[in-house]
């Protein structure tokens, strides 16, 4: 069921499943650089690295009140990209319209990690808790080389951090990862993105499923990041609010 | 191309032959139906073929617009053809779903789908991005629509896990993507050529009329399955961002000051499913369920998933069961075998009327295998559904009667003897085109003029609720939105060019066959083929004339669609505009129907409509807007006749109205100029079929 995968997987899943090098080709040739392979058993709730920072700002969703819109994914890619699409989105709704609510929906929402597994992998450094936006954990696309290092870390499935290639970039493979709408070209509020300004997700949810918090959720299991935003006003529409 | 993919994809089934037509040279007619409809016109030599017949066209196409964050229109595909399912003619229709396919289609690198031909074994579409290939369907054949679903998702993702990503195999592009591939399928109705077969994605979204599952059917069509991971361009980005969440902040419903909870159909109403099942709403744990970038959605998923995604007429279906629990499995069960509701539910209706009033066992009428003592149960349904489908008793045995019912109810009258006999006492409510009734064709009189001026039961709900507002104001006793004449104004003014006639919305006996409801039925045509079924906008949700949540209650229509639309594709496109292209696109749909053998002495309503009394189908009352006595107030208009040779009268004046020919309704040559349509023309000379000039 998609509900449950977006829980860690599995020791397998980390050593056995990967496509990075389908997309890289000949990254794993490019000399030098002893940077580590993902090592199975590591953990987004590991002890928080004193070195990067935690973020200021976090997305919870619920995944009862989603109405499955995928709203969220096409305001995301137009306000990063310019242009609607699923595939470029930081956030991802996975459905199955024959399945029981709720396992009828997952969603995949960025973590912010407080241990970044993503920051930890890059080998080029690309991924840093960025602290010009509250240390929102940031690809700086000019250092990215595209190699997947961290959608192969992130202990998350889908993976939160994805490759595609990159139009400004000649095409070339870059990843993407929610940076909360920092640094969103084609933002639509002059006050813009990051922990102190708008996210694109959270302004057109039709139904309020996501939110922004600057309170740093329960690293350990789901319970942190998928929330019950439900209240009387939902329950009057005939809804469950528990 | 802002909005636009570029390419429309081109598949004969006979030769198996894959190419593309370039969209730029549809993009003057914007999308959808308008494209559809020239498409058709340039590749239909031979406009009387039958919807059976190989040489039938089916195009599937998007809009500029679905897959991005336009509110209510992102989500919605048009399917155009001949069809099979009105009588006497198959007239040359349409028929539109939601969900997520025409968004995942554009994702893709397609604005459309043009089906052509016929395959020589069953087959199926597999749409990987740029890459295109006719699959063998031997294995889903025979299989129902979520069966048929679930196994092209496995085919498509290797079997991979759900939710994860996935490169959906080589082509141009690298990105990935987490999704499902979107399925459009037929059910075993389609297989089995039953003239009331639908199109299904997803668990409920159907292209419900014109028998398009049959059509697709004989061309031995199984399904076609789109993954694509493309983006689509907007010429502004921020300036979509923007108007989307103005226009949510605006019009759309506000949790924290609510001011309906139930589903409507409008802009503003909060998302709840608009279903009719007898029992009510289910208790169950559920959610509201949209359909792709929609900003309310209308429909649900229920924790014990029956009746996922149902609403409106397949929840009708079935209005005998005896439990909520019989009636919400047998939507599903409808949806599986891939069948039109509405014409299931007025022709069970028929069947059951005979039974109750003894008329079944009339000569000329085949055995009925149904046992109507237990109408109401499960094994009912799943037996008269199995009937429709196969053509047989239900139970896998021969039967005369499931063949003739599966040709749908009118033909199968016809061929008992006694359609005239059941069309004059109405007990056989299909009143235009062998079609079922939907609204009340003697109170809601545009409804019914626009169906039987057209191909098919409009279905456009865009004054549907005037009539559901004033009438539950008088049930409940409270207040309507607005009164009478100022809802008048209000949706009038925005009826460009005809703004200013409030007499368009007079329902009065003395005024619904003038050349105001002339004009309303002209509008109403325009707006519907150019901004809802062309660009795709969605039924459910536009058109926004009154608004609860707006100054005044005035709703945005005339201003937000063009918007929406210019910020997309960069166009400076007026409202205007898109009422005339509608015009354009409706002159060019009545030139194939007149192609098909359309003549003003076939358009007229069964018998019952101008020898019985309304008896409204919504609403035992249904209140309208009328001037009476120089006063306006919402009156029953219910319990009336349409007067035949008024009606004929109207004819004439909304024929002038549209510069055709009167005196057989054939459009001219002068009017399709000015349309741009010289080239319909000429092909309605070739066949004798131009109006007079001069008329």
């Amino acid at each position: 069921m998609p509900g449950e995968k977006t829980s860690q997987k599995s020791e397998e899943r980390a050593v056995s499943r990967r496509n990075f090098l389908k997309h890289t080709g000949t990254i794993i040739l490019v000399a030098g650089n002893s940077w580590l392979l993902p090592v199975s058993g590591m953990a987004a709730d590991s002890k928080t690295d004193p070195g990067i920072p935690a973020s200021d700002g976090y997305l919870l969703v619920d995944l009862k009140k989603c109405q499955g819109c995928a709203s969220c994914m096409l305001a995301c890619s137009l306000v990063h990209e310019g242009a609607a699409s699923l595939s470029l989105s930081r956030i991802q709704i996975i459905q199955n319209s024959f399945e029981h609510f709720p396992r009828d929906i997952a969603i995949g929402q960025c973590r912010q990690c407080v241990a970044p597994a993503c920051v930890e992998a890059c080998p080029e450094d690309a991924i840093t808790a960025d602290k010009r936006f509250g240390n929102v954990r940031m690809i700086d696309l000019k250092k990215c080389i595209g190699c997947g290092a961290c959608a192969e870390a992130c202990p998350y499935i889908p993976s939160r951090s994805h490759l595609a290639p990159h139009e400004s970039f000649g095409g070339q493979n870059k990843a993407r990862k929610c940076d909360l709408c920092s640094r969103a070209p084609f933002h639509w509020d002059a006050a813009g993105g990051g922990p102190e300004g708008k996210q694109a997700c959270v302004a057109v949810c039709p139904v309020g499923a996501i939110r922004m918090t600057r309170k740093i959720p329960t690293q350990k299991g789901d319970a942190g990041y998928q929330v019950n935003l439900r209240d009387g006003n939902w329950k009057r529409l005939g809804y469950q609010d528990s | 191309m802002n909005g636009y993919a570029g390419r429309i994809l081109r598949v004969d089934l006979s030769t198996r032959k894959i190419t593309h037509i370039p969209t730029k040279k549809y993009e003057p007619w914007g999308g959808g139906h308008g494209m559809g409809s020239a498409i058709f016109f340039d590749l239909v030599k031979d406009k009387t073929i039958d919807g059976f017949d190989p040489g039938n066209v089916v195009t599937i196409m998007t809009s500029p617009l679905t897959g991005t964050l336009v509110p209510a229109a992102a989500g919605r595909t048009e399917v155009q053809g001949i069809g099979v399912q009105s009588h006497p003619i198959g007239w040359f229709t349409r028929s539109n779903f939601g969900g997520r396919f025409s968004a995942m289609l554009k994702f893709a690198g397609w604005d459309g789908i043009v089906i052509e031909g016929k395959a020589d074994r069953p087959v199926w579409l597999d749409i990987r991005n740029d890459k295109v290939a006719i699959q063998d369907a031997g294995p889903l054949w025979g299989r129902d629509t979520r069966e048929t679903q679930q196994k092209i998702w496995g085919l498509v993702t290797g079997g991979q896990d759900s939710g994860d990503w996935m490169d959906p195999g080589p082509g141009e592009t690298r990105e990935s993507t987490t999704q499902k591939p979107a399925v459009l399928t037929i059910g075993p109705a389609g297989e089995n050529l039953s003239r009331l077969a639908c199109l299904i994605h997803d668990a409920g979204n159907a292209a419900g009329q014109g028998g398009f599952g049959a059509v697709w059917g004989s061309k031995n069509l199984k399904a076609i399955s789109v993954i694509g991971t493309g983006a689509i361009k907007v010429h502004d980005p921020k300036g979509l961002m923007a108007a989307r969440l103005w226009q949510k902040a605006h019009y759309a419903f506000d949790l924290e000051h609510l001011k309906t909870t139930g589903g409507s159909f409008d802009f503003q109403s909060p998302p709840v499913p608009i279903t009719m099942w007898r029992g009510g709403r289910p208790r169950n744990d559920q959610r509201p369920q949209a359909c792709l970038g929609c900003h309310s959605g209308c429909r649900g998923r229920y924790d014990d998933a029956a009746g996922n995604e149902v609403s409106c007429f397949p929840s009708v279906f079935y209005w005998d069961a005896k439990s909520l629990d019989i009636q919400r499995r047998a939507s599903d069960l409808l949806n599986r075998h891939g069948l039109n509701a509405v014409e299931l539910i007025y022709g069970l209706l028929y069947l059951t009327l005979m039974n109750r009033f003894g008329l079944l066992t009339r000569s000329g009428i085949p055995d009925c295998p149904l046992d109507f003592s237990d109408l109401g149960s499960l094994e009912f349904v799943e037996q008269f559904l199995k009937m429709m489908t196969f053509g047989d008793d239900g139970k896998g045995g021969q039967s005369a009667f499931g063949r003739d019912v599966s040709q749908g109810f009118v033909r199968a009258a016809e061929k008992w003897g006694c359609l005239g006999s059941d069309l004059a006492t109405g007990i056989l409510m299909f009143p235009y085109w062998g079609l079922p009734i939907h609204k009340e064709p003697r109170a809601q009189v545009y409804w019914g003029y626009g169906t039987i001026l057209g191909d098919r039961d409009i279905n456009e709900h865009d004054l549907d609720w005037i009539k559901w507002d004033a009438s539950l104001a008088k049930v409940y006793g409270r207040p309507p939105i607005l009164p009478a004449a100022e809802v008048v104004k209000v949706v009038t003014d925005k009826m460009v060019p005809y703004q200013g006639d409030t007499r368009m919305l007079d329902f009065s006996e003395s005024n619904i066959y003038s050349e105001h409801m002339a004009k309303l039925v002209s509008w109403h045509r325009y707006y519907t083929r150019f901004w809802k079924q062309s660009l795709l906008f969605c039924d459910t949700r536009w058109p926004d004339f009154v608004n609860l949540y707006a100054p005044d209650k005035i709703g945005s229509t005339g201003e937000a669609e063009p918007k929406f639309f210019n910020a997309v594709t960069g166009n400076n496109f007026s409202f205007l505009d898109g009422i005339n292209l509608g015009r354009k696109i409706w002159n060019l749909d009545q030139a194939i129907w007149t192609l098909q053998g359309r003549h003003r002495d076939m358009v007229h309503f069964a018998d019952f409509i101008y020898t019985k009394k309304g008896i409204h189908v919504d609403l035992p009352e249904a209140y309208m807007p009328g001037m009476e006595d120089g006063v306006w107030d919402y009156y029953n208009y219910t319990p009336r006749t349409l007067d035949r040779k008024k009606f004929d009268e109207f004819k004439t004046i909304f024929y002038r109205l549209q510069g055709w020919d009167p005196e057989s309704g054939y459009p001219t040559r002068a009017t399709l100029d000015s349309l741009g349509l010289g080239y319909v023309a000429a092909e309605l000379d070739k066949k004798g079929k131009l109006g007079r000039p001069g008329t």
